[in-house]
């Protein structure tokens, strides 16, 4: 799996690309665990390259927003496309992740 | 410092190292030097290094393009220690600590851009394999007849070690009785392709680590090449007489590990004082070498895969009893109720759970699917399935039941691990069913005309996924002959050899068929259904489905 890495001011892009099931999500974990655990403070999860994600992904996000827990929101999901937001929605995890539409607002939103 | 340790990597020639006993040496391009280096840009004497004292000096003589160390273009003598780096034209002379010697740590040194010494020769070793290769001459007939005896005589002396390091240790030992070199190196690729040095040999009385350029190992292990180095000057140097001390003089054969299945590594042997430097023949010999030693590597390679595979499959099964020595194969048995449950194992073995538990005038249901795959994720089933056990039949409600099971499973939990759920709770006197969907694919409800509608109600975030979460229930009657189905999401995305999902859709048409089916059948038909639908497609997830029937009051 590509996973895309991009800093913007304080924060970090980290955008997935592809299918996030139970064998890619370990890097995606690896990549976020290592950020965080070097201080990252502000991280957007960039989803508009995901075309599918598995419980196994969701557990990777729900960890993220575990270690980075708001407020203000210093873990922010953009780009989500409406299969991904199904799975989230259909975990019962929508209403636990500060969600935007595009970068430039969760970058906002992020730093704000 | 008594003596001065030198690592020398001249530009045009393989890096070597050297002791310097002397009092002082001199380095250069010509024959004239103490040590002569491969460099076509260093000047005749280039520069000298000597001792006073106990203290070793470096110093210019006069020499063209200068002498630096460690970058600083020398105006004057200068003490040299250990770490230090002198550059002479494009050649690069390291101070040694013997007693530390120089983290040189995989014996490559040199840049993977820089170029190879103008003397080599690269041929493709498996040219060197073909089996339509023949003798044209009886002289080439008699050297092929005694290399398949060094062959023969290697395959059958590999053929006994049982372990790399034995192995590695036979190779070298073979190769050096029938090629005879100062030094020998077997470089060996990791999991993740970096080659590591894997053994090394030195012939008696001499010093050091071999080393060897990393561009050279590259050609060898990359394309495949056999490689033949010689320094050019060598023979010059043998007709002019000239005692050669010390010098890059020096010749290399390597060639890589090859097989069938792609390059394992190489095999490297490097000469200084053999009475002559190894030429096509012994490159060739080393290349056939090579190859039986790569054959037997990689059996030793398929060995050890085969027993930690072995170990992985006892684990996935050790994964796969947990789970399944966790769920009832029994069901209560009353009048009003009819209930089965099954679940289908993936091969990687998920986290797919379901219980019923009766307690008095009520019956509990529940189906889990737990994030992830693996060991890991059937202890996390086997936990919950604890709980709920432990927890939901002394409850007050459902919603407070899910609420205590996931107060547990969130609790130090670092790994953010959840599992979906639904539970429900029949008063099977009542019909009144009280359910809470933590995540979960949402429950069909069968009517007796053959209705078929999910259930609705609040959607909760999964177990163990929000630390003090409250659960919302959703309630609602049963009517006598409604059949509740409950299953997992490996039903609906269980997927066929086109890719095409089986889906709610293929799910709901069955239900409607099902009519006055026993919920066993009903259980059973639809895994059947889901099996024909994927065919021989490896199942990704665990299948599980759950089916009750209410018969009313009184049945």
């Amino acid at each position: 799996m590509h996973i895309g890495e991009e800093r913007v001011g304080g924060a970090l892009v980290i955008a997935p690309e592809g299918r996030v099931d139970s064998v890619s999500s370990t890097e995606l974990e690896r990549l976020v665990v290592s950020r965080i655990d070097a201080g990252e403070k502000r991280l957007v999860l960039d989803l508009s390259s995901v075309e599918y994600i598995s419980s196994a992904g969701l557990r990777v996000l729900l960890m993220a927003a575990k270690r980075l827990k708001g407020p203000p929101a210093a873990l922010v999901l953009c780009g989500m496309g409406p299969s991904v937001r199904t799975v989230l929605e259909l975990a019962g995890f929508l209403p636990l992740f500060a969600v935007e539409a595009g970068r430039e607002q969760a970058l906002a939103r992020v730093r704000g | 410092m008594a003596t001065l340790h030198l690592r020398l990597e001249p530009r045009d020639g393989e890096p070597f190292r050297h002791e310097v006993r002397a009092d002082a040496v001199v380095i250069g391009r010509s024959s004239k030097a103490d040590v002569v280096l491969a460099d076509r840009f260093l000047s005749r004497l280039h520069a000298r290094l000597f001792r006073k004292d106990d203290t070793w000096f470096v110093e210019d003589l006069g020499s063209r393009n200068t002498t630096f160390l460690n970058d600083r273009p020398l105006g004057q003598p200068t003490v040299v220690r250990p770490g230090d780096v002198i550059r002479l034209a494009e050649s690069r002379l390291i101070v040694e600590d013997p007693d530390r010697p120089a983290p040189s740590g995989d014996g490559l040194v040199g840049g993977p851009d820089e170029r190879l010494p103008g003397s080599t020769v690269l041929r493709s070793a498996t040219l060197f394999l073909s089996p339509e290769r023949e003798a044209a001459t009886q002289g080439e007939a008699v050297q092929l007849a005694g290399r398949l005896r060094v062959l023969n005589e290697v395959h059958r002396a590999l053929a006994a070690p049982i372990t790399l390091e034995a192995l590695l240790d036979l190779i070298l030992d073979r190769a050096f009785a029938h090629l005879g070199p100062e030094e020998g190196a077997i470089f060996l690729r990791g999991p993740d392709g970096s080659l590591h040095r894997a053994a090394s040999r030195q012939a008696p009385g001499e010093k050091g680590e071999p080393l060897f350029s990393r561009r050279l190992v590259q050609e060898v292990v990359d394309k495949g090449m056999a490689a033949l180095v010689t320094d050019a000057s060598l023979d010059e140097r043998f007709a002019a007489s000239e005692s050669i001390v010390v010098s890059g003089v020096r010749s290399l054969v390597a060639a890589p590990l090859l097989d069938s299945e792609g390059c394992l590594g190489m095999i490297a042997l490097g000469a200084k004082q053999r009475p002559r430097p190894f030429g096509e023949d012994d490159m060739e010999l080393l290349v056939a070498f090579a190859s039986a030693a790569a054959l037997r590597l990689r059996n030793l390679a398929l060995t050890e895969e085969t027993a930690r595979r072995r170990l992985l499959d006892r684990e996935l099964e050790l994964a796969h009893d947990i789970q399944m020595g966790m769920l009832p194969r029994a069901f209560p048995e009353r009048p009003e109720i009819d209930v089965a449950a099954a679940l289908q194992p993936a091969r990687s073995v998920g986290g797919d759970l379901y219980d019923v538990v009766a307690e008095g005038e009520r019956v509990w249901l529940l189906v889990g699917d737990v994030s992830g795959k693996g060991v890991g994720a059937a202890l996390f089933m086997a936990v919950t399935k604890t709980l709920f056990r432990a927890l939901a039949p002394a409850a007050e409600s459902v919603a407070a039941a899910m609420g205590r099971v996931n107060r547990e499973l969130a609790r130090d939990n670092e790994r953010a691990m959840f599992v979906t759920a639904f539970a429900a709770r029949l008063d099977v006197a009542t019909g009144e069913l009280e359910y809470v969907n933590a995540g979960h694919s949402p429950t069909y409800r069968v009517d007796a005309g053959g209705g078929v509608a999910p259930l609705g109600g609040p959607v909760n975030p999964a177990l163990g996924a929000v630390e003090g979460h409250e659960y919302q229930a959703g309630v609602t009657p049963l009517r006598p002959g409604d059949l509740l189905l409950l299953y997992t999401d490996g039903v609906v995305e269980a997927r066929n050899a086109s890719g095409e999902e089986f889906h709610a859709l293929r799910l709901e048409s069955y239900l409607a068929g099902c009519g006055g089916a026993g919920a066993d059948a009903v259980v059973r038909g639809l895994l059947g259904r889901v099996e024909d639908f994927a065919g021989d497609t490896p199942q990704y997830d665990d299948v599980t489905a759950l089916a009750l029937r209410w018969r009313g009051r009184g049945a």
